[in-house]
């Protein structure tokens, strides 16, 4: 039994492996002859001596989830330990973890770390460590205690494992056992070039990779960039403070996912599915961009807080939007303190109030009184500059501006002393805008009537009817 | 200002701490919190410490809109965001009437990236609103106008006021004149028969009367 892995340890050739006799009892009679030897196996990378290059080689750790797990969800756990994870469908975890062994000491502590993690999440878990991919792997599906970087250990217990745990299709396991074959190590002993053509490449291949002596192709995990999760209730929750206390996990949950991306959101999407009604969705915004949990969990506070739910909910979803990178003036790690910053305030205003009751006012550069400014919804939150350049205003402008000029009956015209001789002077004329044919002619005055605020009306200069535009307050 | 030191100076600076020699001076001690001025001397000399008190709140009633009850606060509005020597403070104005106009904010100096409007639905919301502003610490003035409130709620604008450290102004109708109100200062102002009338109901640490803005 220990003379098979010295074979491969000391640098045999794969034709000197596959060169034992054949056994006897394998009924190769049954196989076709082929038509054309098609196939071509590639020739093996001669063994690794593992001594000299094992600084060079990678080390992996397999892990096997009981049931049907989220893979994605748990490769996010597994990259808080290296930044290379794999899936294995459909149930199982590849990480390459040589990378990561200087900072957390030796493969076995990290190994416990990752157990513990598993552990800590409810999950029946089989891992295993091992120098290549497809040994971590089956070692752990079979549930072997295997945790060696070498390859002499490796290999000697490779030989040992029953085949099942490749996980290869039944067709092929069956031919397989047929074939009186139960283990690796009988496996190993078969001619290759048939090998090939009866399991075909792929399994060669496989064979190749867990001995170590060809590397695999994997492809690493890449996170997707929506935060996106689902909570199925047992029962049916029908206060929001229940709702609330659920999607409290799920936040911290999310604001984790941001945090390991260096990115953050401006709003969140929460869908709340009843029985029968159609699904409330919930908007959470946010006035700058940011990863806090703390800021995400008040401002689900504030709006579940004034929501009022149609139905029971069966389960709610919560989606991120598109993920945008955090700069820093978006982390607030030192702002604050037990003081609110301005970016709280606003969050928690729009939150109660919604996203369109709460805005800033900018000036534009347009001479139509009502079209030099506009509502700003996205709130600068750095610092304004210190000269801003404002055009140069001759004319004073009223504080207060009608959404629309009003219309002035005879009777106010004649109140407001608009017509006579001792009328306003000196207007302000403003006639612009023809090109885009919302042209405006009008002379503005500013006037006080006897009693009363101080007006600031246009005359018309085509219709000449006079108009209300503004108060100055 | 910070909260947590308790020396006397501090004690006496707090606006619930009433001196008894301020109801008949009428300046308040330089060691007081900083006033903003109105812009009016006139205004400024009937008021305590000669302008608007910070971290307090001031209730204007007022019926009708465009006397000029908005100029009498946006000297001080841009005082507040000029004095700072740190991130320039928010202005809030909740429900105002109509849409501020920004050209004319920016005319007369006011940060607009520092102002933030807040349309609230009904007069609770709005009165939530102007207690989260307040307390904040992030505003140095928050400009709320209402229909009518009762004293309950005046109150803990009041303390919210003062627990920020910022000017509040509630803008109400002048119906509200014989109810008790906890604002520091309240003003009434009326149409004029030359000018607006201002007349000052109660003034902490000042003398009640009619004020003469003189021609604007």
């Amino acid at each position: 039994m220990k003379a098979r892995p010295r074979r491969v340890q000391t640098g045999a050739r794969t034709a000197d492996l596959f060169a034992a006799p054949a056994p006897t009892t394998a009924p190769l009679t049954t196989v076709p002859p082929l038509v054309a030897p098609a196939i071509v196996v590639p020739p093996p990378r001669p063994a690794i001596a593992p001594v000299s290059s094992q600084r060079r080689r990678s080390l992996w750790y397999a892990v096997v989830f009981a049931g049907t797990p989220d893979l994605a969800a748990l490769s996010l756990h597994a990259q808080q330990f290296t930044s290379f994870v794999s899936h294995e469908a459909p149930n199982a975890l590849l990480l390459e973890i040589r990378g990561s062994l200087r900072l957390f000491g030796s493969f076995l502590r990290l190994r416990e770390l990752l157990d513990a993690r598993w552990q800590a999440l409810g999950l029946q878990t089989q891992s295993a460590i091992a120098p290549s991919t497809l040994a971590a792997l089956w070692s752990a599906r079979l549930g072997e205690d295997l945790c060696s970087d070498e390859a002499t250990t490796l290999n000697g217990r490779l030989l040992q494992m029953p085949l099942i745990c490749t996980a290869w299709d039944a067709a092929r396991l069956q031919t397989l056992r047929s074939m009186g074959i139960q283990r690796l190590g009988d496996l190993l002993r078969l001619p290759r070039a048939g090998l090939a053509r009866r399991l075909g490449v792929q399994a060669v291949r496989d064979l190749d990779v867990a001995l170590g002596k060809q590397p695999e192709a994997r492809r690493a995990f890449v996170p997707r960039e929506r935060f996106r999760e689902r909570l199925d209730f047992e029962t049916e929750i029908e206060h929001v403070a229940c709702l609330e206390r659920a999607l409290e996990p799920v936040l911290e949950r999310c604001a984790l996912f941001l945090r390991r991306r260096q990115a953050g959101v401006q709003s969140l999407a929460l869908r709340l599915r009843h029985r029968v009604r159609t699904p409330t969705v919930v908007r959470l915004g946010y006035a700058s961009v940011t990863s806090e949990p703390r800021r995400l969990v008040e401002v689900l506070s504030q709006r579940l807080g004034r929501l009022e739910l149609p139905a029971a909910v069966r389960s709610i979803e919560l989606h991120s939007g598109t993920l945008q990178p955090l700069s820093a003036v978006s982390l607030d790690a030192f702002g604050g303190g037990g003081r609110d910053t301005a970016v709280q305030l606003i969050e928690r205003l729009r939150a109660r109030l919604g996203e369109q009751a709460v805005y800033g006012v900018t000036t534009q550069s347009e001479h139509r009184p009502e079209a030099a400014w506009c509502r700003v919804q996205q709130l600068s939150l750095a610092a304004p500059s210190a000269s801003d350049p404002q055009p140069p205003e001759i004319m004073p402008r009223p504080v207060w501006l009608l959404d629309e000029p009003v219309l002035l009956s005879p009777r106010e015209i004649g109140e407001l002393r608009l017509e006579s001789g001792a009328g306003p002077r000196d207007p302000e004329r403003i006639e612009t805008g023809w090109w885009d044919g919302k042209g405006v002619a009008r002379d503005y005055y500013r006037i006080r009537p006897a009693r009363g605020a101080q007006l600031w009306v246009f005359q018309e200069r085509h219709t000449k009817s006079w108009f209300l535009h503004g108060m100055f307050a | 200002m910070p909260r947590e030191s308790s020396s006397i100076a501090d004690l006496l600076a707090d606006a619930r701490v009433w001196k008894l020699k301020d109801a008949s001076a009428s300046h308040r001690p330089s060691s007081s919190r900083p006033v903003w001025s109105t812009g009016k001397s006139a205004l400024d000399a009937r008021l305590p410490g000669g302008g608007w008190p910070t971290a307090s709140l001031v209730e204007v009633l007022i019926d009708v809109n465009g006397l000029g009850e908005v100029q009498l606060f946006l000297p001080a509005l841009v005082e507040s965001q000029r004095r700072t020597d740190g991130d320039v403070p928010w202005l809030v104005w909740i429900g105002p009437p109509h849409e501020p106009y920004a050209p004319a904010l920016a005319q007369q100096g006011i940060e607009l990236g520092r102002l933030l409007v807040v349309r609230p639905p009904s007069a609770t919301e709005a009165l939530w609103a102007a207690e989260q502003a307040l307390r904040s610490g992030v505003c140095a003035a928050v400009l709320l106008w209402l229909k009518g409130t009762d004293d309950r709620w005046l109150r803990r604008l009041k303390l919210a006021a003062e627990e920020g450290g910022a000017l509040g102004v509630l803008f109400r109708p002048e119906r509200h004149r014989f109810e008790s109100s906890p604002a520091s200062l309240r003003l009434l102002m009326t149409r004029g028969e030359q000018q607006p009338r201002l007349e000052l109901l109660k003034v902490q640490g000042g003398r009640p009367g009619l004020v003469d803005l003189g021609v604007s």
